[in-house]
């Protein structure tokens, strides 16, 4: 079978047990319900293995034409005339591995489910939702698996939105709790923010590229930036961006809302409140990595102006977030906090222009943090629900296999591995490639021509950064420095090496005007500020420290609770999946996944933005018929090695500094904390970015919205009644004094008559104003016929209606002047 | 002669239209307005043959006036005590009415009079029922079944709001 | 004079003005159903007059959506039907004026 025919039943699969399970749930009852969507995924999950095995083995001919076929293949959806949707399995490398990587995480989540929703209350509101918990997860990963395979920017964008909605019914499961109905309010209402932005990218890639599709609509980008048409002819400009600046950084305003970037956040550690599982489901594999995917997806139609805005919102985000997480207590907070972290660190990828190390990260990220997040949900539910880990300790004598489980996620986050050696778990060569492309970026720009003699005076003639006018600028956004395609030997030295066996083969042969001219551009490309390298080199260490506060706190020393210790024990349903997943972060960390990615960033051919593969020195290379300038280093050398004394052993040092500080409980951090001053408290509030929001927006929207309802309400609603009032306090004031004075018995005196009168017209007035309000059916027919009627007589007659309009305008006019005319004759008679 | 007899037709059948939905308007019993109702719509499916549409004309004879009509007389029996009974509109409501009918008329007639229509070639010969039909069953084969899924829906909402108070 | 196209638009905008009408001054509420009948049949009228003449190529694409809109009429009169007898129900008459609960 094709495979994109097999990715379409896989993602199909979810959605058949979630009508099973929504239609017929709650007949199917407690445990059935969930083996119905674990078998669902299950099966996804051996479809996507199955692609993922074909793929691999398959040779650059087999593949183009896999794609091509699924090209193919694709239906139209709509067809309304400017541009027919169509829809196809989008087929490529990044799509068959995070096929593989979602349904592979999300089966061992279901899994998980299984033996926590059996120690887990379902019951919420009174009647047990088990059934339910499981539709959504497989609503979830149909939406998800979508969302994966879209082509075209509006399936995006409605898978998109189911995926939100399923994060929203998920972390509100126990929605008779307040505390998690309003988290799952909160992360819904923060990803529409972003998500605005979203719908205002897609219009103007529709407005301008006049397709949803995003291969085309990155040819039509690629098109418009050459010849300077379209977006890119437009003159509009906001704070010196562009219109195709503004797009791409609509765009990127979905992924921060889906990977909660700052200043987008603040919805995700509050996720928690969700069931464990999909804490995982949310923070590892799926949704969160949705926004990276999503920026992977539109990095074709991204300018490098949207480019620096992305990786300086990552880099914020990476920063504080990491900051934060170190004063945390609770064991899911200080995951979401890390996950934050990491987010922060895929989108500062792609903001440096380090795709292919991003989307590796992220793969790699999805691994260990399932299983970070799963081994807390089996501490959670050994220890009773208690997630405080200053209540915890000493439980790796119950829970060994999930302590050692943990162990190595703690170890891949944290970067470990071995300098020189090309050794060492996921997080350890996907976050070294982004810091490494990140230092080329910050210390070795503009990129020199690699093995051309005419490099150096190309690179001398091009304008330095500083001297850049507009056309620099426009030149600017030329820049295309492409990551080089592997070639099939390249791919097959698999596991080979740590830095990604695809470095010296350039096949460079394209004329050198191209060259010259890319080079100039490149010039002319913004250096990545130092401190945008130095902050994420710096969280380097922190995350070993935070992770390793959290694991040691958990599972080593003493136990601190002895109720808690007494009551902790594991469920083989639970640690099974902890041992798959951790072997998977093993898996992954060889190169066969990023190779695949690797592969995947051929199509980046035409990217306007900065692409760069892992580098030592920036050079630039033509290869095959693209041109295409690639970040690579020198035979033999590789960015772990260049980075060595920077962070390579960064996970030795902040794990040691964490082990001296908590080997002995939590009397010696007690006492740091309170040397720190005020610093820890501000970390334990989230520098105040909840109340920062609540402040500005929640108070400030009632401060300035109550007030308008209010003088709605007051001022026209209760309009006549106040209108009234005033006419008579001021009569009053003067009547009072000198007409109040009735002069017979039983005569009312002017006041009375006057407040008779207003009161009078008041009731006329209400009378007059209720009539069109008759709840008479004839009454609305007829007025809504007479307004059409008069509408349409207007539209046609507009012609005659501005025409009396100008007479009476013109005649007004001559009617002043006229006045005048008189008004000065006169004047001059008087003068005479 | 073609064409006369044609053009003869036509204004038969739209004065009776017109003649019938004036009397619609005008009478005051319900029964009568069901009958004059009749009269249209039998007037109007003798103008769709005139405009070669043949299965929409034998469409309007069979649904409209064989079984929407048959359903409004029904309603009307089920609905009233007598069929006599009358509710009048009082005559400011009339004079209302017409006036809104009017500009309603009169802004038709100044958008559609002198519209230049050229949408494109007329067809040769118009379409046959068996073009209709292949239509229906290729091109929009979506939207018929989505209405016979209306008509389902429907058949059973007509059920439900109709069944007696229990 | 030969009938054209104009003919029938203004028939239709007759009937479609007399349709208005009978809706508004219909008490009985299926004297409404019927004021609704006219005016979908003055539609039809367009749609099939506009597709014999000026058809672009796509042939029958007039006299489909008159089809859709009887079905649709149809559809709506038993609704209505329904809704009325309801009504009947509730108020013992069809007068729609006597339905003015909503009023303001």
């Amino acid at each position: 079978m094709e495979y994109h025919n097999t990715l379409a039943i896989a993602v199909l699969i979810p959605l058949v047990s979630f009508t099973i399970l929504a239609l017929f749930g709650h007949r199917i009852g407690k445990p059935f319900a969930g083996y119905v969507a674990t078998a669902a995924i299950g099966l996804s999950c051996v479809l996507a293995t199955q692609v993922l095995v074909g793929w691999v083995s398959a040779d650059d001919e087999v593949r183009r034409q896999l794609i091509d076929n699924a090209y193919e293949s694709r239906v139209t959806w709509a067809d309304f005339g400017v541009d027919a949707i169509q829809v196809h399995v989008k087929l490529d490398s990044l799509t068959v591995l995070m096929f593989f990587m979602v349904t592979f995480v999300s089966f061992w989540i279901h899994f998980f489910s299984l033996g926590y929703m059996e120690g887990h209350s379902d019951e919420v509101d009174g009647t047990s939702k088990y059934h339910r918990f499981f539709a959504y997860l497989s609503l979830f990963c149909f939406s998800m698996l979508g969302l994966v395979v879209s082509s075209s920017l509006l399936f995006l964008f409605i898978f998109w939105e189911l995926v939100g909605l399923c994060s929203y019914l998920l972390i509100g499961f126990y929605f008779d709790k307040k505390f998690a109905s309003n988290a799952a309010m909160k992360a819904f209402i923060v990803n529409r923010v972003g998500d605005v932005g979203f719908l205002l990218g897609v219009m103007l890639v529709f407005l301008h590229l006049g397709t949803f599709d995003l291969d085309q609509a990155a040819a039509r980008f690629a098109t418009q930036f050459h010849n300077g048409t379209g977006l890119f002819a437009s003159d509009f400009t906001l704070f010196g961006y562009g219109l195709a600046t503004l797009m791409g950084i609509g765009l990127f305003c979905g992924a921060m809302g889906k990977s909660a970037q700052f200043p987008l956040h603040v919805w995700l550690p509050d996720a928690m409140a969700g069931p464990t599982p999909v804490s995982a489901l949310i923070h590892a594999a799926t949704m969160v990595a949705a926004g990276v995917s999503l920026v992977a997806r539109i990095f074709r139609l991204l300018t490098p102006e949207a480019q620096m805005f992305i990786a300086v919102i990552g880099c914020i985000t990476l920063t504080i977030t990491a900051l934060i997480a170190i004063v945390q207590t609770d064991i899911k907070k200080v995951l979401a906090y890390s996950t934050l972290s990491q987010l922060g660190y895929m989108i500062f990828g792609m903001g440096v222009g380090a795709w292919v190390a991003a989307l590796f990260h992220l793969m790699t990220h999805a691994f260990f943090k399932a299983l970070l997040f799963l081994g807390s949900g089996q501490v959670i539910e050994g220890c009773h629900h208690e997630q405080d880990i200053r209540k915890m300790g000493g439980l790796r004598r119950k829970m060994p296999v999930t302590c050692w489980t943990f162990f190595i996620g703690v170890l891949a986050i944290a970067g470990f591995g071995i300098p020189t050696l090309h050794f060492g778990l996921g997080g350890y060569f996907s976050k070294d490639e982004i810091l490494a492309v990140a230092y080329e970026r910050a210390f070795n720009w503009p990129p020199t021509i690699e093995g051309e003699s005419d490099a150096g005076h190309a690179a001398s003639n091009a304008p330095s950064p500083s001297t850049e006018s507009a056309d620099a600028t426009m030149a600017a956004s030329q820049v295309r420095l492409i990551s080089h395609p592997e070639t099939p030997v390249a791919r097959g030295a698999i596991l080979a090496d740590a830095t990604g066996a695809s470095t010296t083969e350039h096949e460079e042969h394209a004329g050198p005007t191209g060259t010259e001219q890319k080079l100039r551009i490149a010039a002319a490309m913004p250096v990545l500020p130092a401190w945008m390298y130095w902050l994420p080199i710096i969280i380097a260490y922190v995350t070993p420290f935070y992770m390793m506060r959290c694991w040691w706190l958990t599972f080593c020393g003493k136990p601190r609770d002895e109720h808690v210790y007494e009551h902790a024990h594991e469920n083989w349903k639970m640690w099974l999946p902890l041992v798959v997943l951790a072997g998977g972060t093993i898996f992954c960390s060889f190169f066969v996944f990023r190779n695949l990615i690797h592969d995947a960033a051929g199509v980046l051919a035409d990217a306007t933005a900065v692409v760069a593969i892992d580098g030592e020195a920036a050079s630039i290379a033509e290869a095959g018929d693209g041109a295409m300038m690639t970040l690579s280093h020198g035979p033999g050398r590789s960015p772990h090695d260049a980075l060595t004394w920077q962070v390579g052993f960064a996970w030795v040092i902040g794990m040691f500094i964490a082990w001296l500080i908590y080997k002995d409980g939590l009397a010696l951090a007690e006492r740091i904390k309170r040397a720190c001053g005020p610093v820890p408290r501000w970390l334990e509030q989230k520098l105040y970015f909840d109340h920062i929001y609540d402040n500005v927006f929640v108070v400030g929207t009632v401060s300035i919205v109550a007030p308008i309802a209010n003088a709605i309400d007051k001022f026209i609603v209760d309009g006549a009644a106040n209108a009234t009032a005033f006419v008579t306090r001021v009569s009053a004031f003067f009547t009072g004094r000198q007409l109040d004075m009735p002069v017979r018995k039983g005569d009312i005196g002017l006041v009375d008559w006057i407040v008779n009168a207003i009161a009078k017209l008041t009731m006329l007035l209400g009378s007059w104003i209720r009539r069109p309000q008759s709840g008479r059916i004839r009454t609305y027919i007829a007025l809504t016929a007479g307004t059409a009627a008069v509408a349409l007589l207007c539209v046609l007659f507009s012609d005659v209606i501005v025409a009396v309009c100008e007479q009476i305008k013109a005649g007004f006019n001559q009617l002043l002047a006229g006045d005048s005319v008189v008004a000065a004759q006169s004047a001059t008679r008087l003068g005479d | 002669m073609d064409n006369l007899l044609e053009t003869l037709a036509f204004y038969i059948m739209a004065g009776f239209a017109a003649g019938s939905a004036v009397g619609v308007v005008v009478s005051t019993n319900i029964i009568r307005t069901a009958v004059f109702l009749l009269g249209t719509l039998g007037s109007v499916a003798g103008l769709y043959f005139l405009l070669d549409a043949n299965l929409i004309a034998a469409i309007q004879l069979i649904v409209y006036a064989g079984g929407t009509l048959i359903l409004i007389i029904f309603g009307v029996m089920l609905t009233s005590k007598s069929p006599w009974v009358r509710f009048d509109a009082t005559r400011g409501q009339i004079i209302v009415a017409c006036l809104v009918a009017a500009m309603m008329f009169a802004g038709l007639c100044t958008l559609l009079l002198p519209g230049e229509w050229s949408g494109g070639p007329v067809l040769e010969q118009s379409p046959r029922v068996k073009d209709v039909g292949e239509a229906l069953l290729t091109d929009y084969l979506v939207p018929f079944e989505v209405a016979s899924v209306l008509l389902l829906v429907v058949m059973i909402g007509a059920a439900y709001l109709a069944r007696p108070e229990k | 004079m030969a009938v054209g196209l104009n003919h029938y638009l203004i028939l239709a905008a007759f009937i479609f003005s007399l349709g208005i009408l009978c809706m508004t001054i219909k008490r009985n509420a299926i004297g409404i159903l019927i004021g609704v009948e006219l005016v979908l049949n003055a539609a039809n009228i367009n749609l099939i007059a506009f597709s014999k003449f000026t058809d672009g190529g796509v042939a029958p694409a007039g006299q489909l959506a008159a089809v859709f809109v009887i079905l649709i009429a149809a559809a709506e009169a038993a609704i209505a039907i329904a809704i009325f007898m309801n009504f009947y129900n509730s108020f013992q008459t069809v007068d729609v004026d006597r339905g003015d609960e909503l009023r303001g």
